[in-house]
């Protein structure tokens, strides 16, 4: 029964990743023939700390992201979860950002964000910040894009979380009530409680996703300005694509897998810790 | 046989209609154009379709990548073909002309949208400011501060703006001095006229605050510049001498054009745009009907239609010359600037690696100055030594 899967995984993905660390040894362009170049590439993409902003710049993007999506998703279902056609109408809206593509999401808030004719460059301005581009200035794009990123995917969360909320049984919430308990203290000793599996179901999988930023990079930044919102895909993608460097790109690419495979064993390792290990 | 081009918009309308004109002019050879994205995203493409043995037959590559698919070995070598040395090609906009190359070398590149970099001003603004177009880099401060102007309500017009990039930068270096190659095949980067250069746009930026770098990379940076100068965000910029035709005709002000101002050292521009490469592996009757093809864009009459309705500089005598005899450069001043401007071009080096010079060790190091700040020597020695390290 096992056979299948295995398969698909060694071809799909234990195989290619043996292929980028093994040609992460050499120096190759594609088109001429691979180099032998030992540990140049990860001594390359080492050079000047550029590996450790790429690794730092991607879970401070993840952590944004994570962070922003769960909290706002959290508030809006907690808020939504009620009968009612505007109420109806007001998630489907909500969710909508999430069925619209990475690509169309990226177009819109070029627009709103464009320091000139853009909403938010008004709305800056009306409060009297007249010289701020948010994805001109390094210190703000990265942020800004954390934020295109949580208004893409709060629609996802508020969703998961609403259908974690209507699996809590509606007699603790009456019981707690009758006990005396007020609306700030359910919410904190019956409803959070209750709904952390969920909420760890929503914080891998935006995780998950926000690991995997491409196209918002690729359209919105490529990579810019001065590399502040350079993510790991998109530097794996410049590196292969744009600076014809397979070698770097893979040395790269080996990295995060480590990266993503040390993230994995802890989740894991915590999983254990607190019995929560699925067996 | 397949043609794969890098044009979007007015540029791809256009080139389209030529394809059309020659494939309805003859019966024997179909041209199937296929658009491939920006030069960047063609360029990857292409290297894809040579590794895996499916690249088109003709297609247009940027300069700076010439010298890199030519050491590859999947260029065709043009000069054997039937005519190939009698195209009264402008020697400037030439292989031979366009790199510090060998003439007696294989030519693999054919001149097609050909530029360089030139100034666009708002003439409104520079009416109203009383001043006229910088000759020298002092003089672009003063004009550019004389052009700001802040609004009540915070919106602003820069006085200048141009996009951080390897283009522009080389231009200042040899404006500075420098050579990004030196005599010996040693890749400096112009040395202190890097540096120089890179100091210069921190003036502005930081220390004049006369000109906003544009947001975003490469050839969304230019669209950037060039939008910003279209709603009168900016009064001046440097952009490419192929968006003549645009910004003139979409301006709600006339628009006027002038050379790159000389910088401390003396004037310099670099050549930019694309050349029509055959690919190698082709079939041989397709490469033929490939040469045909560039044999009949190279006609008087289809550089004609091509520069005049874009903007890139006509690349053979023959059209200039009948240009000239039709009075075009009398009505159309601004497409004069780049023809006169090559007059001070500096050829690029013909060095392989330059394509991975200017993406992976130049520009983020121009970014990381501008933007963040960086000190000009410090990146400049890091981008020297990623330079110099294999690719």
């Amino acid at each position: 029964m096992l056979g299948p899967t295995l398969a698909l995984l060694i071809a799909f993905f234990m195989l290619p990743i043996g292929i980028a660390a093994y040609e992460s040894f050499f120096s190759w362009d594609l088109i001429t023939p691979p180099r032998f170049v030992g540990g140049d590439n990860y001594r390359a993409v080492a050079a000047h700390g550029e590996l450790v902003r790429v690794a730092l710049r991607t879970l401070g993007y993840s952590a944004l992201v994570v962070c922003g999506t769960m909290s706002t998703g959290l508030a809006l279902a907690l808020l939504l979860d009620r009968p009612g056609r505007v109420v109806a109408f007001v998630r489907a809206s909500i969710f909508s950002a999430y069925v619209v593509s990475w690509v169309a999401v990226a177009l819109l808030w070029m627009w709103i964000l464009d320091p000139n004719a853009g909403i938010a460059g008004r709305v800056l301005r009306a409060f009297g910040v007249t010289q701020l581009s948010l994805l001109g200035d390094p210190r703000w794009a990265l942020p800004t894009l954390a934020l295109v990123g949580t208004w893409k995917l709060t629609g996802y969360a508020m969703i998961v979380f609403l259908a974690g909320l209507q699996n809590i049984p509606r007699p603790l919430q009456e019981a707690a009530a009758l006990d005396g308990a007020r609306a700030l203290a359910r919410l904190r000793y019956v409803t959070l409680p209750l709904l952390a599996p969920t909420a760890a179901f929503v914080a891998t999988t935006t995780l998950v996703t926000s690991f995997q930023a491409f196209d918002i990079v690729r359209i919105i930044t490529q990579g810019g300005p001065a590399g502040a919102t350079e993510l790991f895909v998109y530097a794996v993608y410049e590196q292969i694509f744009l600076n014809l460097s397979v070698g770097r790109a893979s040395a790269l690419t080996v990295v995060f897998f480590a990266l993503l495979l040390a993230a994995a064993a802890l989740q894991l390792r915590a999983w254990n810790v607190r019995g929560g290990s699925p067996r | 046989m397949t043609f794969w081009y890098a044009f979007g918009d007015l540029n791809r309308k256009i080139l389209l209609e030529r394809v059309a004109a020659f494939n309805a002019c003859q019966s024997r050879i179909e041209v199937k154009p296929v658009h491939q994205g920006d030069y960047f995203e063609a360029l990857a493409k292409l290297r894809t379709a040579i590794a895996a043995d499916r690249a088109p037959t003709l297609s247009h590559v940027v300069l700076e990548v010439l010298p890199y698919l030519a050491r590859a070995g999947v260029l065709e070598p043009l000069d054997r073909y039937d005519g190939a040395g009698s195209i009264p090609f402008i020697p400037a906009l030439t292989q031979a002309g366009s790199f510090a190359v060998d003439p007696r070398d294989s030519v693999f590149g054919i001149p097609f949208n050909r530029s360089t970099p030139i100034v666009f001003a708002n003439r409104h603004a520079l009416d109203r400011g009383a001043v006229a177009l910088p000759s020298n880099w002092e003089e672009l401060v003063d004009v550019a501060r004389r052009l700001m102007r802040r609004a009540a309500n915070g919106e602003t017009r820069w006085g200048f703006e141009v996009p951080i990039s390897w283009w522009y930068w080389v231009a200042m270096v040899g404006q500075a001095g420098g050579r990004l190659v030196d005599d010996s095949g040693r890749v400096t980067l112009g040395g202190d006229a890097g540096e120089r250069a890179i100091r210069f746009w921190q003036r502005l930026v930081h220390e004049e605050h006369v000109m906003r770098p544009p947001a975003g990379r490469d050839y969304q940076a230019w669209q950037s510049t060039n939008e910003n100068f279209l709603r009168g965000g900016v009064a001046m910029i440097w952009s490419s001498t192929a968006f003549v035709r645009y910004l003139e005709d979409n301006a709600p002000f006339p628009v006027v054009a002038g050379p790159l101002p000389r910088g401390p050292v003396r004037p310099s521009v670099p050549t930019g745009g694309t050349m029509f490469v055959i690919l190698r592996a082709a079939p041989a009757e397709e490469k033929r009907a490939a040469w045909e093809f560039l044999r009949w864009m190279c006609d008087a009459d289809q550089v004609i239609a091509w520069s005049t309705r874009t903007g890139y500089m006509p690349v053979t005598r023959a059209a200039v010359e009948r240009l000239n005899a039709q009075g075009f450069y009398e009505r159309h001043p601004n497409d004069r600037v780049a023809y006169e401007q090559l007059a001070d071009v500096d050829p690029w080096p013909w060095e392989p690696e330059l394509f991975r010079i200017e993406r992976d060790a130049v520009e983020p190091r121009l970014e990381a100055a501008v933007f963040a700040g960086r000190d000009a020597h410090e990146v400049m020695q890091e981008a020297r030594e990623d330079a110099r390290r294999p690719g």
